[in-house]
């Protein structure tokens, strides 16, 4: 657990970089994951929730999700396209959703998120304090830059969603997950579970992944589940 | 460095100085709100959840400072009125608080809750408890009192919550044939269902839905717990545990650690007396060997202790920890309990000082045997023979209140020791030994638990904060975090189990035999006695005239496994039963006929008891009886459990492989489950009761309240004998200055043991009570007097108040303190009986199997409070759930614990339950207290074989080790090309 050292709650974006310019700072959201990396060295947080980045907006086509934007407020807004709302709920329970953020789950980037998951089938671009729009499948394929600050993600708001998953119980992180959206006749399918959150265009492309295996489930397991599930959520959207 | 931040606590502008690193939970018990509690520092067991903004958040992740300008609530908001708040006295009322640890995070999930929706369906209901777990309620009564107080809140009557009385479906000794055509009672899966029996006499307190007595300070969330007082100059501690699964300390280097500003004490082993112990809370003798040491020169688990730093703050003794230089030399380490057994294995306890190991070359610490008959003549002759091993493996007991104890001396110069423990006697008495002392100079105060289920049946961490408050002269704290909760303090023990059965031809056993080797990690504590548990309830539920144990105990380099709710049963009786339903189908038997032709009957020897465990008898000669089963419920359990369960769908290919689903099967289970009442001859308690001037009474009991409703139920039992109301008995547990000894909670005893001292106290206290009565009321013979409704009774009619009475006997003419002493050990184990049933789902291509029902229907005599009887078996099903389903210690190469957080070890929360029902088959166990068998530890027993059966029925692949986590489900299925 790193040993937090000082605290900042900037009032503007450009006083937030300037705080993250240093490389001992980090950013928070609620500040769920923080505790969690493992890191042992001390550290100052910059707290986000100052800026104003917690809004929900409506953009025609898309949505955009403020970088300090609950999942609790993303599992209750009818704005919010359905499958992210549901797994927005399913990411975290009642006590770390009302502190979590979108912000962080993306920062954190866990290769079993499920929200992760949603997001990318929903075409995720994820705007950086300095006005880049990246992807997020690139974001998580490659992470972020020391002194990024995510301000929101933008997601396409139309589409159907499915969801097929493994677990040890029917609440728990699934050990494999797709996660499924079709809209415009285009089917876009993403894994958790299998390395980082990634989208997977069919057996082929599965049967060449290295998912690094644990004792929830070995890599030849987690190959497997992913080809099932995958196709259970193709079928699901065929 | 701290700093001020303002938040609005409880609606009043409040200003708090803060460090950056600080939780908000640990400024909010700072600023004396402690019905926030610890579970850990990440969230995830939502004990510490309080409303921030009007939303439910765990307040243990939040860091203080990012809570500045925020509005915060905690359950103390709600406590204005001397009166419960509407939504506290739906969770007394329901009995949804047993420990209480975390009731102030439910009710506060609910006051939001209720606030958006006035009426929620159940599932909103389930998604706000869901990031609240809950070790000892399954969720079934939270779920309700949330629905009650839903009800109240809106202004809806509600009617009193109570069981849901059943006709009984047998004549109590028969089988009978279910139709399938009877549905089973409509009712919330939270109202126990009531089967009585005709034999129990009525009673005006005893069997009755009343409210724990200890309710009112738990829903408020008033300062109850062991960390939830406040002492000037207190230190706290923290320990040095080893990264390595068996190394020898070189060299430990505690300069820098002592030199650190605001460290007031380093120990480790070299500056430590070296007194040789074993931990496992147990009565005088311990069982031997002492293989322990409070601080050793060598280490044999990761997270075993090398030394402990009391500081001025908790940061302050992390730092310490963090310098003290230990040089290691890393030995080689044996987790598996076979492979530790094998020659050339790695000796675990090489150190001369333990005696009594049993092959110390081998790592085996205890090896016995007990045969009644000849089993291996039996073998030979029997028609049938089966054999199978089973593997099951290491879990914990995981209370949400983790290990902590605080020790100070008083003003006498005594030390006391505030503790969460099950066992403040054994404490008290193992503890003197270890720091000099003796026995009469020690004071070991148990307070409100928060769970315990065996993991605090063990003197832990006491030691520690005694030698370091010795030392330093000031009080200490120590508090286990979650992390080191897992893999420092005690688990369930790993075992291997071979059953071997020999069938006679028309399908009643002949003999059996049941070879285990234990894994008790490094260290003995529990060893002993949990494999010896596991030997007699393996090899107790059914009659056969040829039985034998063989047992090794091994010594390992895993987290040390100690006493866990059920005690050895839970690990027998999923080998027992799998392998008894695994002939049944060799056979061509129906499972429960053939179980049931065999099953031991009213009437019928237990005749492997006694030379099993602590007391056993070597010779059959010195036994001219064996104990006998004089109550069983089984047949009606069975026949109200296949019913709940729609057992008939068992054979119906269309439910098993339903069309529309097609990769899933369908399957149901069953288990017998038989389990014991105490450790006859050995568990005692004791009780004592005295008259107070208003006619109340105050009761000293040494039992140990862990949540479970012990309290309560044995001021129902003063309160029956007594004639007086349950709010009439001030029940107090336990301290060992004060109350009358206890050898504590275990081992199922404490509602049959300490039960019966509570009533044999109140009958002393009546005799008394009677004789003055009929001296005030001019009655010749006071054996006629009548107490009942708080008066005693003539039969003329003519009657004086309890109250009058007190004032007479205290105040006003021949005064006397009118009080009982009494105390109670048993010669008999009266058994439980129990069948459980559950409905799974099995997903054959990923292996994953989804639990749907769980029904059990308990035969524990009378219970004497159905709702925390019942809520007894909702939770320990829950524990037993999580031991076959999901729940499993994961290592790497070097023994170091993978998944040490929640989470990662799953324990089921309430978004993810499956239906439960509970019945509570009523006997007359004459010997019990108003009839009286226990139920603590019985829900615990048939959860896993159940499943595992209905593996088999939903696939017909069985699985011979635990846990069914869909990789291992999957893999079995592939085997057998499912």
């Amino acid at each position: 657990m790193h040993q937090i050292v000082g605290y900042h709650r900037p009032a503007t974006i450009s006083d937030a970089l300037a705080l993250l310019g240093d490389g001992h700072r980090r950013p928070i959201g609620g500040g769920t994951t923080l505790r969690h990396d493992g890191g042992a060295a001390p550290v100052e947080v910059v707290d986000l929730q100052a800026l104003g980045l917690d809004a929900i907006g409506d953009e025609g086509d898309h949505v955009r999700l403020g970088a300090t934007t609950t999942l609790q407020r993303l599992a209750d807004a009818t704005l919010v396209p359905d499958l992210v709302r549901r797994l927005a709920r399913a990411e975290q329970p009642s006590t770390m959703r009302t502190i979590a953020t979108v912000g962080g789950t993306i920062g954190a980037a866990d290769p079993d998120s499920v929200l992760l998951a949603a997001l990318v089938v929903h075409g995720a671009s994820v705007r950086l304090a300095d006005g880049r729009d990246v992807a997020l499948s690139a974001v998580l394929e490659r992470g972020l830059s020391a002194g990024d600050l995510i301000v929101s993600a933008s997601i396409a708001a139309a589409g159907r969603g499915a969801v097929a998953s493994t677990g040890r119980t029917p609440a728990d992180t699934p050990i494999v997950a797709a996660v499924g959206r079709l809209a415009d006749g285009e089917r876009v399918v993403a894994l958790t579970g299998v390395g980082a959150v990634r989208r997977v265009s069919g057996h082929a492309e599965i049967d060449q992944l290295d998912p690094p295996g644990d004792f929830r489930g070995s890599t030849a397991y987690r190959r497997h589940l992913a080809t099932v599930l995958y196709d259970r959520v193709v079928a699901e959207l065929s | 460095m701290s700093e001020t931040i303002t938040i609005t606590l409880n609606g009043e502008p409040t200003s708090l100085a803060v460090a950056p690193h600080e939780s908000l939970a640990t400024v909010l018990r700072r600023a004396g709100m402690f019905s926030v509690k610890y579970g850990s520092a990440t969230g995830e067991t939502g004990a510490a959840a309080v409303l921030i903004d009007g939303a439910l958040a765990s307040s243990d992740v939040v860091l203080a400072m990012w809570a500045d300008g925020h509005d915060v609530t905690t359950v103390e908001a709600l406590n204005t009125e001397p009166a419960l708040h509407p939504i506290q006295a739906a969770f007394v009322a329901t009995g949804a608080i047993q420990s209480g640890y975390s009731a102030g995070a439910m009710i506060l999930g609910t006051l939001a809750l209720l606030r958006r929706d006035p009426d929620p369906a159940e599932d909103a209901i389930r998604d706000m408890l869901s990031g609240i777990l809950d070790r000892e309620s399954g969720y079934v009564k939270p779920v309700e009192a949330v629905r009650r107080a839903a009800a109240l809140m809106r202004g809806d009557g509600v009617d009193a919550f109570g069981p849901l009385v059943l006709p009984p479906m047998t004549d109590g000794t028969h089988a009978v044939e279910v139709d399938p055509a009877d549905p089973p009672p409509d009712a919330s899966p939270a109202v126990p269902r009531l089967v009585p029996s005709v034999d129990v006499p009525d009673t005006a307190v005893v069997g009755k839905p009343e409210v724990k007595v200890d309710a009112l300070k738990l829903a408020k969330g008033n300062p109850a717990f062991t960390d939830d007082i406040e002492l000037r100059g207190m230190l706290y501690a923290k320990v040095l545990h080893s990264p390595h699964a068996h190394a020898r300390i070189l060299e430990i280097d505690d300069r820098a650690a002592v030199a650190l500003p605001g460290v007031h004490a380093v120990i480790h082993h070299k500056n430590t007396p070296r007194v040789k112990y074993a931990s496992g809370g147990q009565s005088w003798p311990n069982p031997h060997p002492y293989d322990q040491v409070s601080f050793d020169d060598k280490v044999r688990h990761v997270g075993d202790r090398v030394a402990a730093v009391a500081a001025d703050s908790i940061e302050l003794a992390e730092e310490a920890i963090r310098l003290i230089d230990v040089t290691y030399d890393v030995l080689p380490a044996v987790f598996d309990e076979l492979e530790a057994t094998k020659p050339g294995a790695p000796v675990i306890h090489d150190e001369e000082d333990t005696t009594e190991i049993f092959d110390r070359e081998r790592n085996i610490v205890h090896h016995f045997e007990a045969e009644r008959g000849d089993v291996a003549a039996a073998l030979a002759e029997a028609d049938h023979v089966f054999e199978r091993t089973f593997r099951v493996h290491q879990v914990q007991q995981v209370p949400i209140e983790p290990h902590i104890s605080i020790a100070w001396l008083d003003a006498d110069e005594r030390l006391v020791v505030r503790t969460a423990t099950q066992v403040p006697f054994h404490t008290r008495r193992m503890l003197a030994p270890l720091i000099g002392m003796d026995v009469k100079q020690i004071r070991v105060i148990k307070p409100r638990i928060g769970g315990g289920f065996g993991a605090k049946q063990e003197m832990l961490i006491e030691d520690i904060v005694a030698h370091l408050a010795i030392k330093t002269r000031l009080p200490v704290r120590l508090e286990l975090t979650r992390e080191e909760e897992f893999w420092a303090s005690r688990t369930r023990h790993p075992q291997t189990i071979t059953f071997t059965t020999g069938v006679n031809d028309d399908g009643s056993l002949h003999a059996q035999r049941m070879r285990l080797v234990g894994n008790t990690g490094p260290y003995g504590t529990h060893g002993y006695t949990v494999q010896a548990v596991s030997g007699l309830r393996g090899l107790s539920s059914y009659n056969c005239p040829n039985k034998r144990f063989e047992c090794d105990v091994a010594y390992t380099n895993i987290p040390v496994p100690g006493a866990y709710r059920g005690y050895g049963a839970p690990q027998a009786l999923f080998a027992l039963e799998a392998h008894m339903e695994d002939i049944a189908h060799e056979l061509g038997r129906d499972p429960i006929d053939f179980k049931r032709q065999n099953w031991v009957k009213l009437g019928d020897e237990l005749n492997i008891a006694p030379h099993i465990g602590e007391r056993a008898s070597d010779s059959e000669l010195v036994l001219d009886e064996y104990p006998r089963v004089m109550s069983t419920g089984i047949e009606e359990c069975v026949a109200q459990g296949q019913r709940s369960i729609g057992w008939h769908r068992r054979l119906d290919p269309d439910w098993r492989a339903p069309a529309d689903r097609p990769t899933i099967r369908r399957g149901l289970g069953f288990a017998f489950c038989m389990h014991g009442t105490a450790i006859p001859f050995l568990d005692m308690g004791g009780c004592s009761i005295k008259l107070n001037d208003d006619g109340s009474f105050n009761m000293l009991v040494g039992a140990t309240d862990l949540g479970t409703g012990a309290d309560t139920v044995l001021g129902q039992i003063a309160a029956e004998v007594l004639g007086v109301r349950l709010e009439d008995i001030i029940v107090y547990s336990s301290d060992t200055d004060m109350t009358p000894f206890d050898t504590g909670a275990y081992a199922s005893s404490t509602t049959y043991i300490s039960g019966t001292a509570a009533k044999l106290a109140a009958e002393v206290a009546r005799k008394r009570i009677k004789e003055r009565a009929a001296e005030m009321l001019g009655v010749d013979e006071p054996c006629t007097i009548e107490l009942r409704d708080r008066r005693c009774w003539a039969p003329d009619g003519r009657s004086v108040s309890m109250e009058e009475l007190a004032l007479h006997t205290l105040h006003w003419e021949d005064q006397e303190q009118i009080m009982g002493t009494a105390s109670f050990v048993s010669p008999d184990c009266p058994p439980p009986f129990a069948a459980q049933f559950v409905e799974i789902e099995v997903d054959v291509d990923t292996g994953q199997v989804e639990v749907v029902k769980m029904t059990m229907a308990v035969d524990c005599g009378v219970a004497i409070n159905p709702v925390t009887a019942s809520g007894q078996v909702e939770g320990g099903m829950v524990q037993a759930l999580g031991y076959a389903h999901c729940e499993e210690f994961a290592f790497d190469a070097d023994g170091r614990m993978l998944n040490d957080q929640l989470g990662p070890y799953k324990i089921y929360r309430a978004d993810e339950m499956p239906a439960t029902e509970v019945f509570l088959v009523q006997t007359m166990e004459d010997s019990g207290p108003f009839g009286a068998k226990a139920v603590a530890e019985i829900p615990k027993d048939g959860v896993a074989p159940a499943i595992r059966n209905a593996i088999v029925n939903a696939t017909g692949v069985a699985i011979d080790d635990l846990p069914f986590t869909p990789e291992r489900v999957w893999q079995a299925l592939r085997r057998a090309d499912v």
